[in-house]
Order: structure tokens, then C-alpha cells, then sequence
């Protein structure tokens, strides 16, 4: 060829045509496997929580697990999309005002695993639309150092935190993204009764206080560690997982009490491996997997009667007043509750 | 003047490939641009009694949304504003006062960094260094309880981040500008200060004017951002739109949220249209400083400059710092051991994402180039029915603020016959109908300095539209393809507002595993990750531009690459 | 040996073009003109900018199709035929080389478009190269050569490919005065050996005389004069060509008598007698084109009178400009003798053969 003598440019020697051919077609082909022993999840719980459950399930039943972490919000707002081309077969873990919206949503296929016999009502579901594999109550987070400095004992009560010491300083979940943020406005509401001008004015009055509403219900846990923040309010799994990564905080508990959101599970309707997705949720809402939580320092308390709460958790829940929620109440109401916050405390500036 | 000039469209007889060509393209522009943004706008504006206008009435009734919008606009002006103003300082200091090298070497790779880096960089840095318990509020300046979420940590972060846009935009232009204007007022008593308002400052409005532009679109349509820093008190658009539909499961709120954004991008898009026209970009030159003058700034004005622009230097250097010592050490803030556990994990338990992005990244870069190339020439340099309308076309995914794709692909492709959720294919579609209009910008640019008549010269040796394309024209827009190939790549690894909506089961983003990581507190690894990124980005940039180098035919200019 | 090909003719037969000024709209670059070009002759297409020259080039090549007419190349009708099917050889003002092809790449692209087997193409460009000139400049690249070589290796790459037809787009007016004239003596050269069908357009009018067997002198979108260089110039048909061509004086008068075959004229209350083309009547105001050295001055004051207004000293001539019938003349005089009586200011006597004094319109 005459190339060589054409062109005296360095060759490039790309292939161009060969590059493109040979990767065009794996994209269009989903990676998704077919096969009976796989299975898709959308979890809420952490990558760290969620993986070595996960990893745990496929010892005992071969089934691998593909997940993906998305916060509660976004969870749901992605199956609810999805509806018409689910692309997952569980929600794994999440709150449960989540699970009962989604339920408003129609999303779920109805399944009650084995283990549901031993659970209390508020564990799970009467139709089976999801079932409790935990339950996380909300604590009062706070810095030691921001404590010590502003002369302060870790709050016990709601008022606590009206503190003008707390000024900018209380980072807690935006109620648009986050379940703690619902769990810990119901608490509010429970705690005054459901009278909800009363809980609002208290929440208005709270937001003075907060620094910043957080994406996640965890996200102010890291700049409450580092002393960013003084305090904020958050499920214990999030309160304790900063503490072992050696931040110095508190816990404590409201007098008036605190609610506590159940950690859930649910089948997706339409899921592409119905069958496998039963075989987790079986295996989650037992001992097998509940078991597993304090071994692997997962401070979710376990929703099934049969697995002991761990010592040290126990003893840090020792006099705490946890209320119940009527989570079929809150899952009635959530849409409005939350949109009432939003227009009258989030934006109240 | 009867001669054709360069400018003049092909108006050859009807070409069969080009007319294939054409289709596919209007084919594929309709299906990943017009059919999504057609399902936006659906969904958006209706109800259960169909089309209505009701849901945009209520939006923009609402006041919160009201304040997002105004927010936004307020947001991106004083960006566009701070960003053009430092943009323009650097330039200046770089192409006027007697830098030496070095030194204008490190302000090339510091003002880089905030081009390659993934989202969220900055904006972790400033909430260490800025928050109440700041590294500079707290420990430096003795500051208790500052504030860094809200409008003035945003602009900062934002401008950081943006102003490299206007410096890169800026840069050539004053290099253009010979110093014998200026010359010529020194000489003729002029000092130093009115020369450089009536003469520098006066020649280089447009691109002032255009910069600003530029940076008015990055900032409006920044979602990561405001998600970190812009607290609760000053919403924005984008963000507002994100958590609407994640939130509040609100998918026709956020697209209508979406919407309102169209509206300043769209006059944007115009304005920029206006103003840099049908100019011909200036050149980048390999001897810029000849054109400079010895006498525009006095030493003392000199060393100030420098000063300033060092000290933003190191401060840039100084946040980069920061997230390297936070994919470092165990728990950044709490316990300063060093390690390399974050790094291990995310090439263990991230190697996924990193696969993922790299492979999408990879298919993504040919399809992009090409794209971009296939589409610039067609533009620039035929004529067909409509090419004025594809043209437009083309730009819309890349003037649509990410936020707005993102949804309408969600939208769009979750329901028959397009049900492209899941698959790779979406994101890398997003990429490259979302990116590649920088390569066709370029395409264009070059052919611009390629003058017709080389093409005439083929088809008058006989040769059909595709043999001159491919042995012509391709050879010598080489630098377009390779500067889209570049683009695509460094938009693939950092790029978050449109995909965050995109990733599945199958396919994840190492972008999103970052903000992950971050809502996790997972501090580690999500700078690892951006670590890995940066460095990843450089080395591939660095290689493309080397390849680059050697494929300009002599006598080519490269135009300059903006965003 | 370059074979050569059958020479063609081109013939355009009411041919128009109109273009899009972004200005000024719609403007007509060419006007329903008729063309023959014979075979083998090369025609020039002469005029000043905008005169629709290189239009009506660019719609022979087929860069630019026409609004109205036709256009035949050896008989065929190509109006509607692509560029590339014209077998046409076209070199342009900037030369148009490809940059990124050697010089050997440049010329052979042709030849490898028509699939020519490499023993043939290199022979060809061998040739080709050796007849402009630059034998052995295969390796280099365009920008490597200068201005000139570059336009030896454009028209190399035209010709190789021995086209029915060969056009040339002003080629030479990016090179300075000395590579000008000796590139269009090649040039002239080159296409007589080869015998190819040449259309060249300059606005240079002394390049057009010294290399065209026949020129078409083009003002506004039409021809207005088409003829060889002598005719041209001797026997311009309107003022536009005769200024066009060399330098002319237009006199303006009145016919007073036509009397024993010539036409006696009234300029500025002077007489001068012209040899008649066509019947111009009495009192009739004609223009007559006269040229700066047919004009014979001498220091009198007797026969027809002028004024020198200014007299510049060349050394091979000295030009004069003087007043005659209140209007201004130019004056060439070659090779002069002693002339200082015709300083500035003097009144002088002038003559004109009367066979130099042309009527036009």
C-alpha cells in the first residue's frame, strides 16, 4: 500500500472500526443474570450493614445478591418509578413508614415469611406487605467536647435541645429524604399527643437550632463526631457506629420518650426471582440472620423475640423511654405530615 | 464580493451516505434527546384529564419554589461574576505580566484540578475547613460556631471550581490581543492604568461576556454543590428538583421544577449564541507571549497579581490537601493514623463501581468522538433540510442542566418500547448526547481554519463525499476527535447530576459511590475514590493530549477547549 | 509517457448564477452568459472582483450549480453532474494542498481515487513532479515548501490525472511579481504540451495577455468583450474594456462631420480627426479611447494644444498627464529623446493617428 509513503504523520495505529465493533454490544445486554441463584435488592441499610448479611445469605443458601444503597426517599421513589419494569426483587432494611408508603404505593407483593409467627403485631404487616427483621429507636446524639465547653449535660428531654447553646449547632435528617426524619417527627407528634399545632410549634422553634437538615438520616452523625456540630437526633445504629469509629459523643433519651422505627423487608411486585426474594426474606426476618447483627458491631436491636438484644446495647437502652408508633397512622398521614414540615418548618425562614 | 469564501455550505448534489447519515442521526438525536424531553414535559404538565399547565402554574405559585428559583439565578449570577473576575485575573497575570515558566505551569495544573475532579471535593474540604469546628474558622482564626452552610460557602466552593472555565476562555483571547495596541497608547502617553481600562479591558468584553455565560450555565445547573453546602436556607433549583422526586416520590413536581430551569438555560444559550456567533475562535498559539508587551503592568501591580493568583493557587492546593490526607488517615478528624485500608476498599468493595465507570467511560469515549466529529462536519460544512434545527438539537442535552436529562431519562426509558433502565446503554447515551457537544464545538472550530477548497480539491480529483471525509477531512479533524474522546472521559468519571438518576443494580458510578459514601460517613473511602479518580483522569488526559500532539497535521491550530 | 487525452471543448449556453450575500440578499454574480471554449485553447476569464469570473469557474468545475442555463464539457451536458464526475483538473488561489499528506500523497491522491496500480501511480507522480519542477520533492510536506513550489505541486496533482479540462482559479496572485511572471510562462508552458483544455481566471490583465489565446473580458455578471490580447487591446469594444485592458484615455466630445472617412470630432473646442467605426452622426456625444502611447507630443504650440500638468522621468519612458480640451490625458513615452521643452506648465502640440483614436460606447 501506499500508505507508508503518503503518510509521514506517526500512525496512530488505533483501530478505529475494531475498538468500536467489539464493545458496542455489551451495553444493550443487561448484565442482570437470569439464573434462580441471583438475586437484585435495593437496600436502604448502609453498604457496610448490608454486605456482609448479604454475604452471610449467600453461605447458607448460594443465592448471590446484587445490591445497590440508596437512602430511604430515593429507594422508594426509584421502585415506585420502576413499577412497570421492577428491576429489583427485595427492599432490604429501611424504616417503616417507608415500607408503609410504599405499600399506599402498591408496590409490594404481599409474602409472610415463617419466622412472622413469633413477631409482635407492630413487627409486621397484617396483609404481608412487609415484615420487621429490626428495630432501631432514635437517641439524642451529642459532642463530649461541645458539652464540656458550653457546660452542658447531654439532653434528656425534648426541651434540652431548645437550648440557645444549640444555636447552629443540631444537625438532624431532612423529613424530603430521610426516614429518621419521619420516625423522629412521629416521635415528636406522639409525644404531644398527636396534637400536631402543638408538635409543629415545638419544631418550629427547633429549627432555630439546626445547622443544617441533612440528605440522609445519618449524614450529621460524622460532623457531630468531629465537633462541626453539637448534637443532633438520629437512629442508635448511626449514634453507635460513630462512637466505635472513635468519636467522642453521647447518647441519651428524651424523658418524654422517643420512638423507634422497625427496620423492614418486603417483596417487590413483579419481581423477575419472586422465589429467591422469599428465601431472603425468610432468611431475614429469622435468627439466622438477626444473629449476625452483633457480631458484626450492627446496633440495630433484632426485631425476632428469638435473638437476645447484645449486653452493651442493652445496657445503653436500660431506662430509655421508647413509645410505640401507630405506624399505620403514620403511614396514612406521612405525605401530609411531611409536606406540612416542609412548608412550615424547613422553610420558616 | 461573487466568490464562495470558506464559509459556504456543500451545496453539491445529493449524496446518498450523507443523506444516510443525516437520517441515523436525526434517528438518534429523536430518540435520546426530543423523546425524553418530550416525556418530561409530559409527565410534567398533565393530569389525570391530560396536557394541562396546571402543575407549572403551582410550581411557580409556590414560594418555596419561587425562592429556589431566585436563589439559582442569584447563585449562578455572582458565580458567573466571581468566576469571570478571577478567570480573568489569571489570564491576565499569565499573559501580561513576565511570570516565569514554572510558575505558569502551576497555575495550568492547579486550575486543572477543579475541571477533573468529581463532585463533592471542594465542598468536603470547605465543610472542614469552614464549619463551626473549621480547620481555618476554628483552629486558625480562633472563630467558634461559623456558619459554612448557605450562600457564601456555595459561591466560594462553586467559583473555585467553575472560574478555571473563564481562565481557559480568557486565556487565549488576551494572548490574541497583540501587544501593539497597547504599545501604541503607551507610546502615546497613556498610562498604564488607562491603557488597560480603554484598551485591554474594552477588546476583551466578549469574552468577558462569554465567560460570564459560561459560568452563569455550570452553576445553574450545579446539583452536588448546593447538596452539600447550601444548607437549608438557600435551596436551589436542581437540588430542590432531586429531592422532590427522591424525596417527596414527587416525580411530576420534580419535573416540573426541572422545567423552570429551561428557562434560564434556554436564554443563556441564546445570549451565548449572540455573543460569541459565528466569530471564529480565537486560536491557541504555542507562542502566546510574543504578542505581549514589556510595559503593560508595572512591577508592583505585577507582583500583586502574582500574589493574588499564588494565593489562590494554594489555597485550591490546600483543599486537594485535604482530601488526600482524608483517603489517608483512618478517620479523618478523630484519628490521623495513617493507612492505606480506604484505598484497599475501594478496589475491593468499589472495584465494581470503578469497573463499571471505566468501562462506560471507555465505550462511551469512540461513540462520543465520533459523534461529536460526524455531527460538526455535517454542520459546518453541508447543507441539508434542517441543519439548522439539528444544530440546536444537538446542544440541547448539553444546555439542559443535568438534573433536567437525568429525570427525563428515568422518565423516559422506563416504559415500553424504550426500556433502556438498567442497562449501561442509558448512562453512556447520557454521556455522550450530554458531552459531545464540545467536540462538535471544536470539529467546528477546526474546519473553520480549514478553508473549503481543500475539499474541493478532492471531490475535483474525483473523490466521493465519504472518500474525502475519511482521507481529508478526518486526518485533519483528528484533534476534535481526540479532544471529544477527552472530554467524554473526564465527564464519565465526574460527572453525577444526570446519572445519579441512571445507575441500577447493574451499572454504578463512581461519582455516586462517593456521595454515598459521604451520606454514610464514610469519609475514606469516598476520598479515595475521589483520589483514584483525579489521578486516573490525569493520566488518560495526559496520554490523549500526547496522541493529540502528534496527529495535528503542521500548520493546525488547536482551538481552546472550554468545558 | 503522459498520454494524452482527447481535448474537449466547454461550452456554456445561457448560464446564471445568483448567490446569497449575507448583506445584501440575493444578488446575480452571472448573467445568461454564452461560452465556447475551443479545444485545447486556453481562455481566460479577466475582470476586476465581483465581475462573476470566478463564479462562472466554479460552476464549470460543478462547485457551484447554476440558476439558469447550460453547461456542455466535450459535448456532454454536466449542469446536473457532480464535481467529481466532471473529470475536470482544478487549481486553486491558496493552493489547496493537503497538509497532512506528503507531496507525493497530494499528487497520487487522484490517481489512487481512480484506482491506479502503485507501479502506474508512481510513475505518473514521477512525471508529473519532474515536468513542474520539483523531482524528488515526493517525502516533503506542504509546509515545507514555499509559495511557489506549493503551486507547482497543485498544478502537478491537477494534471496528473490528464482531465479533459483544467482550471485555475487565480493561482498566482499569492506570489510576489517575479514568481508570477515566470510561474505563468510554465504554466502557458505545460498546457500547450499537453494540449489540455485550459479555463484560467485573473484579474491581472498582463498575465491574461501573455499566456491566453483567447481572453473574456467580464464586468458585472457578463462578458463584455470576448477576443484575443491584440484585438482586445487595439480594438476595445467599450470603455470598460479598454480601461480594463492597458491603460486608456476616454475623451469625451461631439461628432461635428464625417468627411472623406473620417469622423471630425469636437473635443473641448479642439479638433481631432478618427478613423469612423460604425455611422456616427452629427452632433452626436461619443467617448473615443485613445492609448497613453499613441499619443505623440513635442514642445509647439501649433496643431492641437495641451498643457503639461505633470511630467515624472521613468528613465525607459516618461509619463506625462496633460490638459487637452479641459480634460485630463495620460502620455507614455517610450525610449525618449531630449524632451525638455514638455516641462510642467508649457503648452505643448500633440498628434494622434487617427486609426489610434477608437469610438466606443
Amino acid at each position: 500500500m501506499i500508505t507508508s509513503r503518503t503518510r509521514r504523520i506517526a500512525s496512530h495505529g488505533l483501530s478505529r472500526r475494531g475498538l468500536l465493533g467489539s464493545v458496542l454490544a455489551t451495553p444493550f445486554i443487561a448484565r442482570r443474570a437470569f439464573a434462580a441463584d441471583t438475586l437484585n435488592a435495593y437496600s436502604i441499610w448502609p453498604e457496610n450493614y448490608a454486605r456482609p448479611m448479604m454475604e452471610a445469605f449467600e453461605k447458607e443458601s448460594g443465592i448471590h445478591v446484587k445490591f445497590i444503597r440508596f437512602s430511604s426517599g430515593e429507594a422508594l421513589a426509584r421502585v415506585t418509578a420502576e413499577k412497570a419494569n421492577p428491576q429489583v426483587d427485595v427492599l432490604f432494611g429501611g424504616p417503616v413508614e417507608t415500607f408503609t408508603a410504599g405499600q399506599a404505593q402498591g408496590i409490594f407483593d404481599n409474602y409472610v415469611p415463617p419466622a412472622a409467627a413469633d413477631l409482635p403485631a407492630r413487627f409486621k404487616d397484617k396483609g404481608g406487605a412487609w415484615t420487621a427483621i429490626a428495630d432501631d429507636p432514635l437517641v439524642f446524639m451529642t459532642n463530649t467536647q461541645f458539652l464540656k465547653q458550653n457546660n452542658l449535660q447531654a439532653p434528656a428531654s425534648w426541651d434540652d435541645l431548645l437550648n440557645p447553646a444549640y444555636k447552629n449547632m443540631l444537625q438532624m435528617a431532612d423529613a424530603r429524604t430521610s426516614g429518621t426524619a419521619v420516625t423522629r417527627i412521629f416521635s415528636i407528634l406522639q409525644v404531644h399527643n398527636r396534637n400536631e399545632d402543638e408538635a409543629f410549634a415545638y419544631m418550629k422553634k427547633l429549627r432555630q437550632n439546626v445547622q443544617l437538615y441533612t440528605k440522609s438520616g445519618g449524614g450529621g452523625t460524622l460532623p457531630v463526631g468531629l465537633g462541626q456540630a453539637g448534637g443532633g437526633i438520629f437512629f442508635i445504629v448511626d449514634a453507635l457506629f460513630t462512637r466505635q469509629q472513635g468519636y467522642d459523643v453521647q447518647i441519651s433519651f428524651p424523658k418524654e420518650g422517643i420512638g423507634s422505627a422497625a427496620e423492614c423487608i418486603a417483596l417487590i411486585k413483579g419481581a423477575k426471582n419472586p422465589d429467591a426474594g422469599k428465601k431472603l426474606i425468610d432468611w431475614a426476618a429469622s435468627p439466622a440472620m438477626q444473629s449476625q447483627l452483633a457480631p458484626n458491631k450492627i446496633n440495630f436491636i433484632p426485631a425476632n423475640p428469638k435473638v437476645e438484644t447484645e449486653a452493651g446495647l442493652a445496657a445503653i437502652l436500660k431506662g430509655a423511654n421508647i413509645i410505640e408508633i401507630d405506624d399505620a397512622w403514620a403511614g396514612a398521614n406521612r405525605q401530609r405530615i411531611v409536606q406540612r414540615w416542609v412548608a412550615e418548618v424547613l422553610n420558616a425562614s | 464580493m461573487a466568490t464562495a469564501g470558506a464559509w459556504t455550505r456543500w451545496r453539491g448534489a445529493s449524496d446518498p451516505l450523507r443523506l444516510l447519515v443525516v437520517v441515523v442521526l436525526w434517528l438518534l438525536l429523536a430518540l435520546f434527546v426530543l423523546y425524553p424531553l418530550a416525556e418530561l414535559i409530559g409527565r410534567a404538565l398533565s393530569d389525570d384529564s391530560g396536557f394541562t399547565l396546571a402543575p407549572l402554574v403551582a410550581a411557580i405559585d409556590s414560594k418555596s419554589n419561587l425562592r429556589a428559583f431566585a436563589n439559582s439565578l442569584l447563585l449562578a449570577t455572582l458565580v458567573g461574576v466571581c468566576g469571570t473576575f478571577f478567570g480573568f485575573l489569571f489570564a491576565f497575570t499569565v499573559e501580561r505580566t513576565q511570570a516565569p515558566r514554572f510558575w505558569v505551569g502551576l497555575l495550568d495544573v492547579a486550575t486543572l484540578l477543579p475541571l477533573i475532579s468529581p463532585p463533592f471535593t471542594t465542598s468536603i474540604a470547605f465543610v472542614f475547613s469552614f464549619g463551626p469546628r473549621g480547620f481555618i474558622t476554628h483552629d486558625l482564626l480562633g472563630m467558634n460556631n461559623a456558619s459554612v452552610y448557605g450562600l457564601t460557602s456555595t459561591l466560594a466552593a462553586e467559583t473555585l471550581t467553575y472560574f478555571p472555565l473563564a481562565y481557559m476562555a480568557l486565556r487565549p483571547m488576551l494572548a490574541g490581543i497583540g501587544g501593539d495596541l497597547e504599545e501604541m497608547a503607551f507610546s502615546l502617553g497613556s498610562s498604564r492604568w488607562r491603557v488597560f481600562r480603554t484598551v485591554t479591558l474594552s477588546l476583551t468584553v466578549p469574552g468577558l461576556a462569554n465567560a460570564f455565560l459560561l459560568l452563569f450555565a455550570a452553576s445553574l445547573a450545579d446539583f452536588a454543590t448546593p447538596l452539600i453546602l447550601a444548607g437549608n436556607d438557600f435551596p436551589v433549583l436542581p437540588t430542590e428538583a432531586y429531592l422532590q422526586i427522591t424525596g417527596m416520590f414527587d416525580l411530576k413536581g420534580g419535573a416540573v421544577l426541572s422545567l423552570l430551569l429551561l428557562v434560564p438555560a434556554g436564554v443563556v444559550y441564546f445570549l451565548q449564541r449572540q455573543v460569541v456567533g459565528r466569530r471564529r475562535y480565537v486560536t491557541m498559539t504555542g507562542k502566546g507571549r510574543a504578542g505581549t508587551s514589556q510595559n503593560s503592568v508595572a512591577p508592583l501591580a505585577s507582583a500583586a497579581l502574582m500574589g493574588v493568583c499564588l494565593a489562590v493557587v494554594l489555597f485550591i492546593l490546600y483543599l486537594y490537601a485535604l482530601l488526600l490526607i482524608a483517603s489517608l488517615v483512618i478517620s479523618f478528624g478523630a484519628n490521623h493514623t495513617l493507612t492505606l485500608a480506604h484505598y484497599r476498599v475501594i478496589f475491593t468493595e468499589g472495584l465494581p463501581a470503578i469497573e463499571d465507570t471505566l468501562i462506560i467511560a471507555l465505550i462511551g469515549m469512540p461513540i462520543g468522538g465520533l459523534y461529536g466529529v460526524v455531527v460538526g462536519y455535517l454542520v459546518a460544512r453541508t447543507e441539508f433540510v434542517g441543519r439548522h434545527a439539528m444544530e440546536i438539537v444537538t446542544m440541547l442535552n448539553y444546555a439542559l442542566p443535568g438534573t433536567i436529562v437525568g429525570i427525563a431519562y428515568l422518565i423516559a426509558f422506563n416504559q415500553k418500547p424504550f426500556l433502556l433502565t438498567g442497562t449501561a446503554a442509558i448512562i453512556i447515551a447520557c454521556y455522550v448526547f450530554r458531552y459531545s457537544p464540545t467536540g462538535i464545538r471544536t470539529t467546528v472550530a477546526l474546519l473553520q481554519q480549514i478553508d473549503r477548497s481543500i475539499e474541493e480539491a478532492s471531490f475535483s480529483l474525483g473523490a466521493s463525499s465519504f472518500m474525502t471525509f475519511r482521507r481529508i477531512m478526518l486526518p485533519l479533524i483528528m484533534p476534535a476527535f481526540f479532544a471529544g474522546l477527552s472530554v467524554v472521559f473526564i465527564r464519565s468519571m465526574t460527572a453525577i447530576s444526570a446519572t445519579i438518576f441512571l445507575v441500577s443494580i447493574n451499572w454504578t458510578l463512581i461519582t455516586v459511590r462517593i456521595l454515598e459514601n459521604m451520606t454514610e460517613l464514610s469519609l475514606g473511602p469516598a476520598a479515595a475514590f475521589s483520589v483514584f479518580v483525579i489521578v486516573i483522569v490525569v493520566i488518560v488526559t495526559a496520554a490523549l493530549n500526547r496522541v493529540l500532539r502528534h496527529l495535528t497535521a503542521p500548520g493546525l491550530r488547536l482551538p481552546a477547549v472550554e468545558g | 509517457m503522459i498520454e494524452r487525452a482527447e481535448p474537449a471543448g466547454i461550452r456554456l449556453e445561457g448560464v446564471s448564477a445568483t448567490m446569497q450575500d449575507r448583506n445584501r440578499g440575493e444578488i446575480i454574480a452571472v448573467r445568461n452568459i454564452d461560452l465556447d471554449v475551443r479545444p485545447g485553447e486556453l481562455m481566460t476569464l479577466l475582470g476586476p472582483s465581483g465581475c462573476g469570473k470566478t463564479t462562472t469557474l466554479r460552476m464549470i468545475a460543478g462547485f457551484q450549480p447554476p440558476s439558469g442555463g447550460r453547461i456542455l464539457i466535450a459535448g456532454r451536458d454536466v449542469t446536473n453532474v457532480a464535481a467529481n464526475q466532471r473529470d475536470i483538473g482544478f487549481v486553486f488561489q491558496n493552493y489547496a494542498l493537503f497538509p497532512h499528506l506528503t507531496i507525493f500523497g497530494n499528487v497520487a491522491y487522484g490517481l489512487q481515487v481512480r484506482n491506479k496500480s502503485g507501479s502506474e501511480i508512481d510513475r505518473a507522480v514521477a512525471e508529473a513532479l519532474e515536468l513542474v519542477g520539483l523531482a524528488g520533492f515526493g517525502e516533503r510536506l506542504p509546509n515545507e515548501l514555499s509559495g511557489g513550489q506549493q503551486q507547482r505541486v497543485a498544478l502537478a496533482r491537477a494534471i496528473v490525472i490528464r482531465p479533459r479540462v483544467l482550471l485555475f482559479d487565480e493561482p498566482l496572485s499569492n506570489l510576489d511579481a517575479k514568481l508570477r511572471v515566470s510561474m505563468r510562462g510554465e504554466i502557458r508552458r505545460l498546457q500547450q504540451t499537453l494540449e489540455i483544455t485550459t479555463v484560467y481566471v485573473t484579474h491581472d490583465q498582463e498575465e491574461a495577455m501573455a499566456i491566453s489565446d483567447r481572453i473574456a473580458v467580464m464586468e458585472k455578471g457578463r462578458i463584455a468583450q470576448l477576443d484575443d490580447a491584440e484585438a482586445l487591446y487595439r480594438r476595445p469594444a467599450t470603455a470598460f474594456v479598454a480601461g480594463f485592458i492597458g491603460r486608456a484615455n476616454l475623451l469625451r466630445g461631439t461628432v461635428e462631420s464625417v468627411r472623406e472617412g473620417r469622423a471630425i470630432l469636437d473635443v473641448g473646442g479642439q479638433k481631432i480627426a478618427a478613423a469612423p467605426q460604425g455611422v456616427p452622426a452629427p452632433g452626436h456625444a461619443v467617448t473615443v479611447v485613445v492609448r497613453p502611447e499613441a499619443i505623440a507630443i513635442s514642445s509647439s504650440d501649433t496643431g492641437l494644444t495641451a498643457v503639461v500638468q505633470s511630467r515624472i522621468y521613468l528613465g525607459d519612458k516618461i509619463e506625462y498627464e496633460i490638459s487637452f480640451g479641459g480634460q485630463l490625458l495620460n502620455i507614455v513615452r517610450f525610449n525618449p529623446a531630449d524632451d525638455e521643452g514638455c516641462l510642467p506648465g508649457t503648452t505643448v502640440s500633440i498628434a494622434i493617428a487617427p486609426a489610434d483614436i477608437r469610438l466606443v460606447d
